[in-house]
């Protein structure tokens, strides 16, 4: 089952991170003598690139492998296939103190606050354990840059002699961020930063999360199932469906004219309140397949709304659409299926409805103070 | 990035407490008033033990055949044994005994249990090797061991320190292994390594710091075990030797006159008794006073 490697669109200037065609297979065994009766295919050859200072979303639904790249592009599983470049350095099988070096350079915020932080550790020593362990400056230094970490991310001086059971779940992320920050890294992987927090905290963790980029010049890989959050950030958006890439694009782009009816399920999957708009869409049927036992052809084809035989048979490449657009799409059939339409045809709204709407919306245009 | 704290209704608003320094162990331990007691009777024993030999009224080995098994109170403060002796003195050299035999028993057998339990946890390749050892070790009784070993080096003290550390360590690697799986999986081992950490680091401020809940409690429920078991061992003959002093066979000495002279079964067995609950007691509130989550 080997496939043409994919290039990633786009390969304008030196990416920060790049992953160019990485696998990851996990090997099953069973019986016995633990032979080796198959791979869960998590990751299968996918290429993906983070330029400086920018956020690159990568989005799916639980179990597409978009954690698993995240753990491969921090190097903390070993890759079954293809490489990984940060700053234009080959870095698959960086060890020693060139991986260590790379450790300073990217960082990492998980999902739950709950379990990522050590509770026998007060937040003073979990925001130094960094510098520690990377022997960056002497102790009072340490203990200036906590403050620092402290104020960069809203949270009192006071706060770094408590323990994380101290901390609400938002807190707790962002003392996660603070200490992703420690080692000045160039890139951090979100992965699902705000999955596990109140809707109300999320707001506030996105907008700490892009002032922080905005401020510090960071880039993001961004892992996320939704497509919502994912909006607020990204600049740029990969779509994964069972360890591929199936459409990847600017976030315009992909709102906009989503090409992969996968893409285009997952944006109508997006709860509409107004039950005039919503749409008789058939949702997707079924589960996604084993990824033990991945569909041959295109491995969509088992719940694709436009599923023809051509899909049965023959995998579909990841073909950039318009030379520059840096929209790429993974489906036979990209430029005919029918343009994604979020809503019906809203009937008439009331005058004073749409003098309103109108105001929010110009509001919500208008850049926050 | 806004300067004032106080914009984010997350921030607590009483930034002016200045810094809660979180309280030492002891003063944490100390606070707990069944934990003070317990730690102030574990200090009196092991003194006792310690300074035996000087603080001791008598012999403990040479009695007085004219002045047996006397009543508290008619000889010495708490009588004498079968043959004499002062119990005072008798019972604090079978103090030293059988707190030694307990605390090496427990050292080398929680240690060794500890590092492969902790290695089985870590190195997934050795767990299976590593464990089986341990179920083979875990199917023997400390008795049968103990039997088996008086029967190889002679029956005495050694035999039985030998005997309940390797009836320890498979106990003791359950218990690590265990505990130290469901740390490995926490996100912070993952950041950790993230960070670039070296595995003796992760282990030792990471997993086993923890563990220490979980290690505790065995550690100290165990004690309390050893030292029965050790008195077991020598109450059946195993263990300490006479004239050697042991609690266990102090006791089992006693059992003789247990109608007429019921003090010198008694006492050692009350004195096994205090020790055991307060090592237990002191081993539970040290847990709670380590948890950063259970102070205060």
């Amino acid at each position: 089952m080997t496939q043409p490697p994919r290039p990633d669109p786009i390969p304008a200037t030196t990416p920060l991170l790049e992953l160019r065609d990485v696998s990851k297979h996990y090997p099953v065994r069973r019986g016995l003598l633990r032979r080796e009766a198959g791979a869960v295919r998590a990751v299968d050859g996918v290429s993906l690139h983070v330029d400086p200072g920018e956020t690159l979303a990568v989005v799916g639904e639980s179990g597409c492998g978009k954690s698993t790249t995240a753990r491969l592009a921090l190097r903390l599983v070993p890759a079954s296939g293809g490489s990984i470049r940060f700053d234009g350095q080959d870095v698959t099988d960086a060890r020693g103190p060139a991986l260590r070096r790379l450790r300073r350079e990217m960082q990492v915020v998980f999902q739950d606050p709950f379990a990522s932080l050590n509770p026998r550790m007060s937040v003073a020593e979990i925001l130094a354990e960094p510098l520690l362990v990377h022997g960056v400056g002497d102790a009072g230094a340490r203990r200036e840059r906590v403050r620092d970490l402290l104020r960069l991310v809203d949270l009192a001086p006071y706060h770094a002699e408590r323990f994380p059971h101290e901390f609400s779940g938002g807190q707790r992320q962002r003392i996660g961020i603070a200490r992703a920050l420690a080692l000045s890294p160039r890139l951090i992987v979100c992965d699902e930063p705000v999955s596990a927090l109140d809707v109300s905290i999320q707001a506030q963790i996105v907008n700490l999360l892009k002032d922080l980029q905005r401020e510090l010049g960071l880039a993001f890989l961004f892992i996320s199932h939704g497509l919502a959050v994912v909006r607020h950030v990204a600049d740029r958006v990969a779509v994964m469906y069972l360890g591929q890439v199936v459409e990847t694009a600017p976030k315009a782009a992909l709102y906009g004219d989503p090409r992969h009816p996968y893409t285009q399920a997952l944006l109508a999957a997006a709860p509409e309140p107004d039950p005039a708009r919503r749409l008789a869409r058939t949702p997707l049927a079924g589960d996604v397949p084993s990824p033990l036992d991945p569909p041959g052809g295109c491995r969509f084809h088992t719940r694709c709304p436009a599923t023809q035989a051509h899909c049965r048979s023959e995998a579909p490449a990841l073909r950039p659409r318009a030379a520059g657009s840096g929209h790429a799409v993974a489906c036979h059939f990209a430029e005919s299926i029918p343009a994604f339409t979020r809503f019906r045809d809203p009937r008439p709204r009331p005058p004073r409805l749409q003098a309103r709407l109108a105001l929010y919306e110009a509001r919500r245009a208008a850049p926050t103070p | 990035m806004s300067e004032t704290i106080a914009l984010t209704p997350e921030a607590a608003p009483h930034a002016d407490f200045a810094v809660a320094r979180r309280p030492s162990l002891l003063r944490a331990l100390l606070r707990d008033p069944l934990g003070a007691a317990a730690l102030a009777v574990v200090l009196l024993v092991v003194l006792a033990a310690l300074l035996a030999p000087w603080i001791a009224p008598g012999d403990p080995y040479g009695g007085d055949l004219a002045n047996t098994l006397k009543a508290p109170g008619e000889a010495g403060l708490l009588g004498t044994d079968g043959q004499g002796r002062d119990m005072i003195t008798r019972l604090l050299f079978g103090l030293r005994t059988t707190l030694g035999m307990g605390i090496s028993a427990v050292v080398i057998g929680c240690g060794l249990g500890g590092l492969a339990g902790f290695a089985a946890a870590y190195y997934p390749a050795a767990s299976g090797v590593v464990m089986r050892l341990m179920d083979v070790l875990l199917s023997f009784p400390a008795i049968l061991f103990g039997l088996a070993l008086t029967a190889i080096v002679g029956p005495g003290l050694r035999a039985v320190v030998i005997a309940l550390s390797v009836a320890t360590v498979p106990l003791m690697a359950r218990v690590v292994r265990g505990a130290a799986l469901v740390v490995l999986r926490q996100d912070y081992i993952e950041g950790a390594r993230a960070l670039g950490m070296s595995d003796a680091r992760i282990l030792t401020r990471y997993v086993l710091l923890n563990c220490l809940s979980p290690i505790f409690v065995f550690v100290t429920l165990r004690f309390g075990q050893v030292i029965l078991l050790g008195a077991t061992l020598s109450f059946i003959g195993l263990g300490a030797q006479p004239p050697t002093p042991e609690l266990g066979a102090m006791a089992a000495d006693g059992r003789n006159f247990l109608f007429f002279a019921p003090h010198v079964a008694v006492l050692p067995s009350l004195v096994i008794f205090v020790i055991v609950l307060a090592f237990n007691v002191l081993g539970d509130s040290l847990r709670d006073a380590l948890d950063p989550r259970l102070r205060r």
